[in-house]
C-alpha cells in the first residue's frame, strides 16, 4: 500500500451491522477507495468469508476517493459501514401470457401471482404452476395475503396451508378468497366480494393483524373492511353486461359454496383523484396516495383523514413503509420517488428525492432493513436503494428490456419482479437466511 | 464717298505690282521692266526709312485725343494732295513699295538647271539695319516736355548736350510746305525736335490702314490656287484601296426595305398607330402636380452625407496643446485600425508647403472602391439597439411547470398507422385505432390493453363522449359510425348509457326520410358490438374527423367524401342526423364546436368560418394564410384558435380581434398534424410529420388588454417517421398534464411530466 505518498486522513469506523471493530482512529490514505476500505475491514476482523462493504460518510454513501468525500477537511472523519448490496441476479423466470400486476413471495416456499388476465396464481419454488384461480374477469390490480387469525379463518382456522387471499380488480370488486395450499392439489374458494367502489380498484392492503382489509379505489375512495365473511349478502347484486358470465363462471367455480357480497365497514374519503396505493403502517394507521398528489394517513378506527402532505403536480404510483414507522415513500409520475417524514407538518421539507430515469411503479422495502428499498420502473429496470444515498441507486438490475415492472416482493434474498414480461425470480440484498440459501441451487 | 475713288484708282497698280513681287512669272515682260528701271533711286528713299521707324508710333499717339475731328479733313488733304501729285509720286511711292526688300534675281542654276532666285549680298555695315542706328538723343524714355525750357533735348552717346534744333514760326512752316514737296508727309519727332519725312513704307501702312486693308503689303488675298492632284499628269497612279467598288454604294438596302416594309405593315394592319392620340379624351389633362404628396413608392433621394467640419486638430499647423503626447502617439499605433477614435494623429508643420501628400489616399480609394462594389442602393437607417432586448423576455420553462417532458410508455399497435386516439373523460382510458381497423382500449397510466375491437376497415376517428354520466366513444370509419362501451362500468353509468343508446322507446323518426340510418346492432348487448351504428350516406368515405359539442348530445362528423362537404351533424338522443350546409365552398376538413356558445368553427382547405347554428349564419370568416389547413383547436375559453396547416405553420387566432393570426409560429420543419389545447392546463401541443411533438405553455388573460403568452416548452422525440408521416395526433390527458400521441409507428406514446 503506497500510503506514504498521498496524505493520510485520520477515520473512524461505526457500523451498525453485526461486524464491529473496535473504536480506535486509523489513518487512512486519502485515495482509497470502497474496495480498498473494504478489503480493510475483512481484513482487521479476519471474516472467514469476504464480506464487501459499503461506507457512508455523513449520511452520503462512498462513491469515488475518500479525499473527495473529506472535501479537504481535516477532522477525523466518521465512516460509517454496511454491507455492501450485490447486484441482483437472476435465478428464474416463471411463465405468464399475460402482463402480471402483483405479486407475493411472503408465503414460504411459494409465489403468487395476479394477472391482467385476472387469475391468481400459485407456483412453487421450482416454477412449477400449482393452480390458477380466475377469480375475476377483469385484470387484477394487486392483492394481499392476509394473515391468518382466528376471524379470517373461521372453520379450520388451525391449517397453516391455507391463505385468505384479497384480490383488487378492474371490475370495480375486491374478493377475499382461500387458497388452501396442498402442492398440485392446491384449491382456492371465492369467499366474498368487496361491493364500493364505482371505479377499477388499484390497491389493496391488509393489517398485520389480519383482521382489516383496505381498498383504494379510482374513485378516489377508500374502503376499510373486516377481514371476516357475512353469513348473507350485504350489498344487493346488480345486472351487469358482463355479470352473466362471470356469474355463470362464478358458479362453476364455487361448486357448492355461495359467495358473499361485502360491505365496507368505513369508507374513507378525502382523495380528489384516483387513490393508487394504500398501506397500513403501525398502530392501526394507514398511509394512502394518490393522484392528486397527496400522501395520506388515515386514523383507520375512527376513518378519519389525520394528516395529508400535499405536493405539487406529483400524481403518486406507488407508496411503500418501512419498518421504521413515520416515513413512507411514494413514488410520482415524474419519475422521482420520495420519502416523506409523515410527523411534519404539510411542509415536505423533510422530503429525500430519489430521481429515476423513468417512471418508477412499484416500490418494496427489504424485508430486513429499513433503508433498503427496490424499485421497479417502466424502463424494465429495478433499482436497489439506500436511503441514505440519494444521488445514486446501490444496485440496479435490467431485468427486461423497455418491459415495465409492474409489481415486487422482496423476503429475504428473493426478489420477485412481475411486470409486462412475466415474473422472474432475483437474488438481490445482503441479508443471508439458511432457508433461503439451500433452496436456491434448484432454482437456478 | 468721292474722296475714296482715287484710292481705288491706286489700288489697282499696287495690286498688281505687289503681285508682281510675288510671283513675277505670271506677268508680262514689260511690268519686269519697269520694276527693274526703278531700282536705283532705292538708296534716298531707304535713308527717310530709318527715320520714319521711329516716328511712326507718334502718329497714332497725336491722333488718338479725337479721330473723327480730325480726320475727316485731314483726308480731304490726302485726297486733294494725292490728286495733285497723283502722277509725280506714283513712280516714287511704287519705288518705294517695291524696295522694302533687295529684289531677287532669277538666275538658272549651275547645278540642277532650273531657275533659282539670287538675292544681292547683304552688307552688315551700320546702315544695314536701322535698328542698329544710333539715335543721337540718348536721354532714354522719359517725358520731353522736362527739356521745353532747357536749350537742348537732351544727350548725345558721348554725354554732350543735343541741342534744339532750329525751329522757325508759322511762316517758315508755311514756306516749308509750300518749298519741300515731302513736308506734307513728314511727321514731327519728338526726340530730336524735328520732322522727319515718312518713308515710303510707312506711308503704304497708312494708307491701307485708311482703306481698311491689310497693312501688309505682302500678304495676297487672291492667291492663285495650286492644283496639286488634278491636272494633266497628276492622277494617283496607286488608288488607296484596289477593291472593286462594292454592290451596295449604288443598289438600295435590301434589309432597310424590310425594315421600312415591317413598319409599312404594321401600320397597315393596324398595329401602329402612326397619330395616336395621346389621350382617350381630346381635352387635355391638367395636373396638380403640387397638390399630391410625394410618391412613397420610391425612397426619397438620398441627402448627402453632411462632412464634419475640420477642426483645429486637423490643421496642418494646430496649435500646441492638439499635439499629441509620446503616449498618445504610442497608443494610437498599437490599437487596432477599427479600435482608433480617430484616423488620424494630428501633426504640425511650419508651413503648406512643407506638408507631405496624404499618405492614406491609396487605401481609402481602395475602401472607396469596395464600398461602391458592394454598396447596396437602399437607404438604411442604423438602429442602435441592443440584440439582446429583441428578444422577448418569455418565462423560463421551468418555471412554467408541470407539462410533459418524458416518454413514460408506449402503447405498441400491430401494425398499421394508428390515426386517432382518444382519452376517456376521467383521463383512465385511451382508446386507439390503427389503419388496420384495430380499436383497443388501455389503460393510460399502465398502458395495459383491455378491450379490442376488430372493425375491419379503416378507422378514421375515435372520439369519447365527453358526458360523465354515460360512458362511450364513436368510431368513424368508411361510411359507418360505431358506438361503443367501455368493459367493467359501474352498474348506473351502463344502464343510462345502454338508455341512451338502445332506449326502449325510440324517439319519433323525422318526416322526412334522412339519408343517415341509425341502426341496432346487437340484439343481445354485448361489448364486442356496437350498441349502436350510423350509416353515412354511399358514397361519403371515411369518417375523418369526430368533434362532440360539449354537452355531449351532439356531435359533428367530416367526411372524405360526399355532397354538403360530408359534415354532418347527430344527434345521439333524438337519433337524427343533419347536414347543417347545403352547400359549402372547398373541401371540410375538420369541423368543432365552440365550447360555450352555439358557434361552429368549420375548417376548409384555407379559411376557417364561423357559424352561428343559433341565428344559422356566417359570424366570420378566419384567413389564417395557410395553404391546405390539417388541425384545429379551441382554447376551452373559446375565445382563441390554433389553426395547423400542411405548409408547417401554426397560426393562432384571438377570435375578439380580426380575421388575421395574432401569432403565426414556423416551428415545426415538416407538415403539422394535429393540434389539442390541454382542457384544464394551459398548454397546447402540436405535432408534425418531422416525428416530433412540440408543447407549447398558452396562458390567456381573462382582461382582454394583455396579449395571450406562448412560451414554447417542450420537443418530444420519440416517434418514427414512417413513408413520410410522423406523429398523427396529439391528444391531452384530462385533469393531467400528460399527453398521448399516435404516429404512423402503430405506437401511442403517453408522456407524463
Amino acid at each position: 500500500m503506497d500510503g506514504s505518498v498521498s496524505p493520510s486522513i485520520p477515520v473512524m469506523f461505526t457500523t451498525k451491522t453485526q461486524y464491529q471493530l473496535p473504536p480506535q482512529k486509523f489513518m487512512i490514505p486519502a485515495s482509497w477507495r470502497r474496495f480498498q476500505l473494504s478489503q480493510l475491514i475483512n481484513t482487521a476482523l479476519s471474516l472467514p468469508r469476504i464480506v464487501p462493504f459499503d461506507f457512508l460518510i455523513r449520511g452520503v454513501l462512498l462513491g469515488g476517493s475518500l479525499s473527495e468525500a473529506a472535501n479537504g477537511e481535516e477532522e477525523t472523519l466518521e465512516i460509517e459501514y454496511i454491507e455492501s448490496v450485490m447486484p441482483p441476479t437472476k435465478l428464474a423466470a416463471l411463465p405468464h401470457e399475460e402482463w402480471v400486476s402483483s405479486i407475493s413471495c411472503s408465503v414460504p416456499g411459494h409465489f403468487l401471482t395476479g394477472s391482467y388476465d385476472g387469475a391468481l396464481r400459485v407456483f412453487d419454488r421450482g416454477q412449477t404452476l400449482f393452480h390458477t384461480a380466475p377469480f375475476h374477469a377483469a385484470p387484477i390490480t394487486s392483492f394481499a395475503i392476509v394473515p391468518s387469525s382466528q376471524q379470517a379463518a373461521p372453520a379450520d382456522a388451525d391449517d397453516g396451508d391455507r391463505l385468505l387471499v384479497v384480490t383488487a380488480s378492474h371490475d370495480r370488486t375486491a374478493q377475499i378468497s382461500r387458497v388452501s395450499l396442498d402442492g398440485t392439489r392446491t384449491t382456492s374458494t371465492p369467499l366474498a366480494t368487496l361491493h364500493l367502489h364505482d371505479a377499477p380498484v388499484a390497491d389493496v392492503a391488509s393489517s398485520q393483524d389480519g383482521k382489516n382489509i383496505l381498498t383504494a379505489g379510482w374513485d378516489g375512495l377508500i374502503g376499510l373492511w373486516s377481514a371476516g365473511i357475512p353469513e348473507s349478502d350485504e350489498v344487493p347484486l346488480e345486472e351487469t353486461i358482463a355479470a352473466p358470465e362471470r356469474k355463470k363462471r362464478r358458479k362453476v367455480q364455487e361448486g357448492g359454496g355461495t359467495v358473499k357480497t361485502k360491505a365496507p365497514s368505513a369508507v374513507l374519503r378525502s382523495h380528489t383523484a384516483r387513490v393508487s396505493a394504500v398501506e397500513f403502517s403501525d398502530g392501526g394507521n394507514a398511509v394512502s396516495c394518490g393522484f392528486d398528489s397527496t400522501v395520506r394517513t388515515w386514523d383507520v378506527e375512527r376513518g378519519l383523514c389525520s394528516h395529508t402532505i400535499t405536493v405539487s403536480e406529483k400524481p403518486f404510483l406507488a407508496l411503500a413503509i418501512p419498518s421504521t414507522p413515520e416515513t413512507a415513500l411514494a413514488a410520482s409520475v415524474d419519475r422521482s420517488v420520495t420519502l416523506y417524514d409523515l410527523r411534519t407538518g404539510t411542509s415536505t421539507a423533510a422530503s429525500v428525492k430519489f430521481p429515476h430515469p423513468a417512471t418508477p411503479a412499484t416500490l418494496v422495502f427489504a424485508q430486513s432493513s429499513a433503508t433498503q428499498f427496490a424499485s421497479g420502473s417502466y424502463d424494465g429496470v429495478v433499482r436497489i436503494w439506500d436511503v441514505r444515498s440519494a444521488t445514486r441507486e446501490v444496485a440496479s438490475a435490467r431485468v427486461w428490456d423497455g418491459q415495465k415492472v409492474l409489481a415486487l416482493s422482496w423476503a429475504g434474498e428473493v426478489m420477485a419482479i412481475a411486470g409486462e414480461g412475466g415474473v422472474e425470480v432475483w437474488r438481490a440484498g445482503a441479508g443471508v437466511e439458511g432457508g433461503l440459501q439451500k433452496e436456491t441451487p434448484s432454482m437456478a | 464717298m468721292a474722296p475714296l475713288a482715287p484710292h481705288r484708282k491706286r489700288k489697282q497698280p499696287i495690286k498688281e505690282k505687289s503681285s508682281d513681287g510675288s510671283d513675277s512669272e505670271h506677268f508680262p515682260d514689260g511690268g519686269l521692266d519697269l520694276l527693274s528701271g526703278d531700282e536705283d533711286e532705292d538708296g534716298p528713299v531707304q535713308e527717310s526709312d530709318s527715320d520714319g521707324v521711329d516716328a511712326f508710333p507718334e502718329i497714332d499717339a497725336g491722333s488718338d485725343t479725337d479721330e473723327e475731328g480730325e480726320q475727316s479733313p485731314r483726308d480731304d488733304d490726302d485726297s486733294s494732295e494725292s490728286e495733285e501729285g497723283g502722277q509725280d509720286d506714283e513712280d516714287a511711292l511704287s519705288d518705294d513699295d517695291l524696295h522694302i526688300f533687295p529684289r531677287a534675281k532669277t538666275a538658272i542654276s549651275d547645278i540642277t538647271g532650273h531657275p533659282k532666285k539670287v538675292y544681292p549680298e547683304i552688307e552688315p555695315d551700320y546702315d544695314s539695319d536701322s535698328s542698329t542706328e544710333d539715335a543721337p538723343n540718348r536721354v532714354g524714355n522719359v517725358p520731353l516736355h522736362w527739356y521745353d525750357d532747357l536749350p537742348h533735348i537732351g544727350y548725345d552717346v558721348d554725354g554732350k548736350k543735343v541741342l534744339k534744333p532750329a525751329r522757325g514760326d508759322e511762316l517758315d512752316k508755311f514756306l516749308k510746305t509750300v518749298d519741300d514737296p515731302s513736308a506734307w508727309t513728314s511727321a514731327f519727332d519728338k526726340n530730336t525736335q524735328t520732322d522727319k519725312p515718312l518713308t515710303a513704307e510707312e506711308l503704304d501702312i497708312i494708307r491701307r490702314l485708311q482703306s481698311l486693308e491689310n497693312p501688309d503689303a505682302s500678304y495676297d488675298p487672291y492667291q492663285p490656287t495650286v492644283e496639286w492632284f488634278t491636272g494633266k499628269g497628276k492622277e494617283e497612279v496607286m488608288p488607296l484601296s484596289a477593291a472593286p467598288e462594292p454592290k451596295r454604294r449604288w443598289v438600295p438596302s435590301k434589309w432597310e426595305k424590310q425594315k421600312v416594309m415591317k413598319i409599312v405593315r404594321a401600320i397597315r394592319q393596324g398595329r401602329i398607330l402612326p397619330s395616336k392620340p395621346k389621350t382617350t379624351s381630346s381635352q387635355r389633362e391638367f395636373f396638380a402636380i403640387w397638390n399630391d404628396e410625394p410618391s412613397s413608392v420610391h425612397a426619397p433621394p438620398l441627402p448627402a452625407p453632411k462632412l464634419r467640419l475640420p477642426t483645429h486638430s486637423e490643421s496642418y499647423n494646430p496649435p500646441e496643446e492638439y499635439l499629441p503626447t509620446e503616449e498618445e502617439r504610442k497608443e494610437w499605433e498599437s490599437t487596432e485600425k477599427e479600435d482608433r477614435e480617430r484616423d488620424y494623429l494630428p501633426q504640425k508643420y511650419s508651413s503648406l508647403r512643407l506638408v507631405p501628400a496624404y499618405d492614406q489616399i491609396i487605401q481609402e480609394r481602395f475602401g472607396r472602391q469596395l464600398d461602391l462594389y458592394l454598396a447596396p442602393r437602399i437607404q438604411r437607417t442604423k438602429l442602435n439597439i441592443d440584440p439582446n432586448s429583441l428578444i422577448p423576455k418569455l418565462p423560463s420553462p421551468n418555471t412554467l411547470r408541470p407539462f410533459p417532458s418524458y416518454k413514460s410508455l408506449g402503447f405498441a399497435h400491430v401494425r398499421g398507422r394508428v390515426r386517432c386516439v382518444s382519452i376517456s373523460p376521467d383521463g383512465a382510458w385511451a382508446v386507439s385505432a390503427d389503419e388496420e381497423g384495430i380499436v383497443c382500449l388501455w389503460e393510460v397510466i399502465v398502458g395495459r390493453e383491455v378491450k379490442r375491437w376488430s372493425l375491419g376497415e379503416k378507422v378514421g376517428a375515435v372520439d369519447w363522449c365527453p358526458r360523465t354520466d354515460v360512458s362511450f366513444f364513436v368510431v368513424g370509419t368508411e361510411e359507418k359510425l360505431h358506438f361503443f362501451i367501455p368493459p367493467n362500468l359501474p352498474p348506473a353509468i351502463l344502464t343510462a348509457t345502454r338508455a341512451l343508446l338502445n332506449p326502449a322507446t325510440l324517439p319519433s323518426t323525422p318526416a322526412t326520410p334522412s339519408l343517415v340510418k341509425w341502426v341496432d346492432l346487437p340484439k343481445v348487448p354485448t361489448l364486442e358490438t356496437p350498441l349502436l351504428s350510423v350509416e353515412l350516406p354511399p358514397s361519403s368515405g371515411l369518417v375523418k374527423h369526430v368533434a362532440w359539442h360539449r354537452k355531449g348530445d351532439y356531435f359533428a362528423t367530416v367526411s372524405s367524401g360526399g355532397g354538403q362537404g360530408g359534415v354532418w351533424i347527430h344527434q345521439v338522443s333524438r337519433r337524427h342526423s343533419q347536414a347543417p350546409f347545403k352547400k359549402i365552398k372547398g373541401s371540410v376538413q375538420l369541423v368543432l364546436f365552440h365550447p360555450s356558445k352555439p358557434h361552429f368553427f368549420v375548417a376548409t382547405q384555407r379559411y376557417v368560418r364561423i357559424y352561428n347554428l343559433a341565428e344559422q349564419k356566417l359570424l366570420k370568416m378566419l384567413i389564417p394564410g395557410i395553404r391546405w389547413i390539417s388541425s384545429m383547436d379551441v382554447h376551452p375559453s373559446g375565445d382563441h384558435l390554433i389553426v395547423g396547416g400542411y405548409d408547417r405553420k401554426l397560426c393562432w387566432f384571438d377570435l375578439e380581434l380580426n380575421d388575421k393570426p395574432y401569432k403565426i409560429l414556423r416551428y415545426h420543419s415538416r407538415a403539422i398534424r394535429s393540434l389539442h389545447f390541454h382542457p384544464s392546463y394551459p398548454l397546447f401541443a402540436s405535432s408534425s410529420d418531422d416525428g416530433s411533438i412540440q408543447v407549447f405553455h398558452a396562458r390567456v388573460y381573462s382582461d382582454l388588454l394583455t396579449d395571450p403568452l406562448i412560451v414554447p416548452l417542450k420537443i418530444l422525440r420519440g416517434h418514427d417517421v414512417r413513408d413520410g408521416l410522423g406523429v398523427l395526433q396529439v391528444k391531452w390527458v384530462p385533469k393531467h398534464p400528460w399527453l398521448l400521441s399516435t404516429g404512423a409507428d402503430s405506437t401511442v406514446a403517453v408522456w407524463c411530466h
